[in-house]
């Protein structure tokens, strides 16, 4: 369903992603795990294409979303507008949140389906009450950010994203701005998600998340993909030593 | 019959169609400068091609006195472009003008706080650049430089008591064609300063409620923050 093909990305002459390529299919959730600087945030918004990777293809369900599918040699890169009509397929979660602070809660979660896809308030609005209901906070739906938790707001900001009805959730360190008192609630929403199916790229500090919901664990390291497995066979039996490294130091079970 | 009466109660007819004057000018120069500033900042900061010459413009604009600028527009306008055509389109175009440069530096600062994160949240749901500017940013920076905004509009009003030397009869006109007559300037001239003051303090009293309301609403302070 998505199918990440040899991505390079280079800023400047800092080679960030060497080549990465893998596949995640429909309803599962692959986590990402790596020190920081292993370039697996900027995998994530390779993905989505808002840092366009130097080299490299990602396609979703089949369909190129850097490049037209015309066939054309050599191919030609998709103008802004096209990509910008396949991103709605491609929620993303932020570490810092981005939630629009002059707009209410409902605000935000309507926006995109009533200027994007031109959807009636009154439906957006009925869709957006579903997802606020799923993130828990359908009473705050007409407060403004600023009155949020932290942790509110990162469940407005998911809601936000699950409006749009998307493919494929991804998730950039989506607690690591958090309190650690608050992103146990922002964990149990992604659990949910997990749990109904959604297909979720997920990257994150939290082990215990990524051992226990994800059905795949992707190490990092220097741009490359160290090593990938099942969770299990990840933490329970780590082949590289950098791996077993990065576990014992991030683990305390 | 004391002097207040005679010079400025009596004369409240023509202080009176000054101070519309003076209030029309005013109004449609801080529409225009607000446009005008708006269109220079995203010309500056998003079309390459005309970026220098938007640059040149903006500086040209804020560098030159009101005065040139009001003479500059009234009589070298017309030989250019055919426009303006009255005088008091002249006194607007040119109040419009100088403030449209110093508003497209206020937006542009603005526009550069916002948090890269807020737009990419917005592309990040298919929004385009120009849908994301409208319904994301626009909003922020108007809020975000309001004070800078209104501080604009006085001085706007402040300018515009030169708008005389075109012959648009504004409030400071009538008032000093009073002057002239009667040669007794203390009343009527007080009375004239009160009047700018009020305009002044009526306006951004408003604009600053107006502001403040929002940020409450939005449980902000003076900045947004993210």
């Amino acid at each position: 369903m998505i199918r990440v093909v040899d991505v390079h990305k280079r800023f400047g002459t800092l080679d960030v992603l060497k080549g990465v390529s893998f596949d995640v299919h429909r309803g599962n959730v692959l986590s990402m795990i790596g020190a920081s600087g292993s370039g697996k945030s900027t995998l994530l918004r390779c993905i989505n294409y808002l840092e366009t990777p130097t080299s490299g293809d990602i396609f979703i369900d089949g369909e190129s979303i850097g490049y037209r599918g015309d066939g054309s040699r050599p191919r030609r890169p998709r103008p802004l507008a096209e990509i910008n009509r396949i991103r709605r397929d491609l929620g993303i979660v932020f570490q810092q949140f981005n939630l629009w602070p002059h707009m209410t809660v409902l605000g935000n979660v309507v926006e995109a389906p009533i200027r994007v896809r031109g959807m009636s308030r009154k439906e957006a609005e009925a869709i957006a009450e579903a997802c606020l209901r799923r993130v828990r906070l359908l009473e705050k739906a007409h407060e403004y950010p600023a009155r949020l938790s932290g942790g509110q707001q990162q469940r407005v900001a998911i809601a936000r994203a699950l409006a749009m009805q998307p493919k494929v959730m991804l998730f950039d360190e989506a607690t690591s701005s958090l309190d650690p008192e608050l992103t146990d609630e922002v964990l149990a929403v992604m659990r949910d998600l997990a749990n109904d199916g959604t297909t979720m790229i997920v990257v994150t500090h939290e082990m215990a998340f990524a051992r226990d919901v994800s059905d795949r664990v992707m190490f990092l390291h220097n741009g490359l993909v160290e090593e990938d497995g099942p969770a299990a066979q990840i933490f329970g039996a780590p082949k590289s030593e950098r791996l077993r490294q990065f576990i014992s130091k991030h683990v305390h079970a | 019959m004391n002097n207040w009466d005679r010079l400025v109660w009596n004369q409240r007819e023509a202080l009176l169609a000054g101070l519309q004057v003076t209030i029309e000018v005013c109004l449609i120069s801080f529409a225009a400068a607000i446009v005008g500033g708006m269109v220079l900042c995203l010309l500056r900061m998003y079309v390459k091609p005309v970026r220098p010459i938007a640059i040149v413009l903006i500086e040209f604009f804020r560098a030159t006195p009101i005065l040139v600028q009001l003479l500059w527009v009234n009589y070298v306008w017309p030989e250019l472009f055919g426009w303006p055509n009255t005088f008091f389109a002249a006194a607007c175009t040119a109040l419009a003008v100088q403030s449209s440069g110093y508003l497209a530096e206020t937006f542009r600062a603005g526009i550069e706080a916002i948090p890269k994160g807020q737009r990419e949240a917005a592309y990040s749901v298919g929004m385009s650049p120009a849908l994301t500017f409208r319904r994301i940013v626009l909003p922020q920076v108007l809020l975000s430089s309001a004070p800078s905004i209104i501080n604009q509009f006085t001085v706007i009003v402040k300018s515009s008591t030169l708008v005389s030397v075109i012959t648009v009869q504004d409030l400071m006109f009538q008032s000093q064609k009073i002057v002239n007559i009667a040669y007794e300037p203390i009343e009527i001239l007080t009375a004239t300063a009160a009047m700018y003051i009020g305009f002044i303090f009526i306006v951004s009293m408003a604009g600053k409620l107006l502001a403040d309301r929002l940020r409450r609403s939005y449980g902000i302070g003076s900045r947004l923050p993210t």
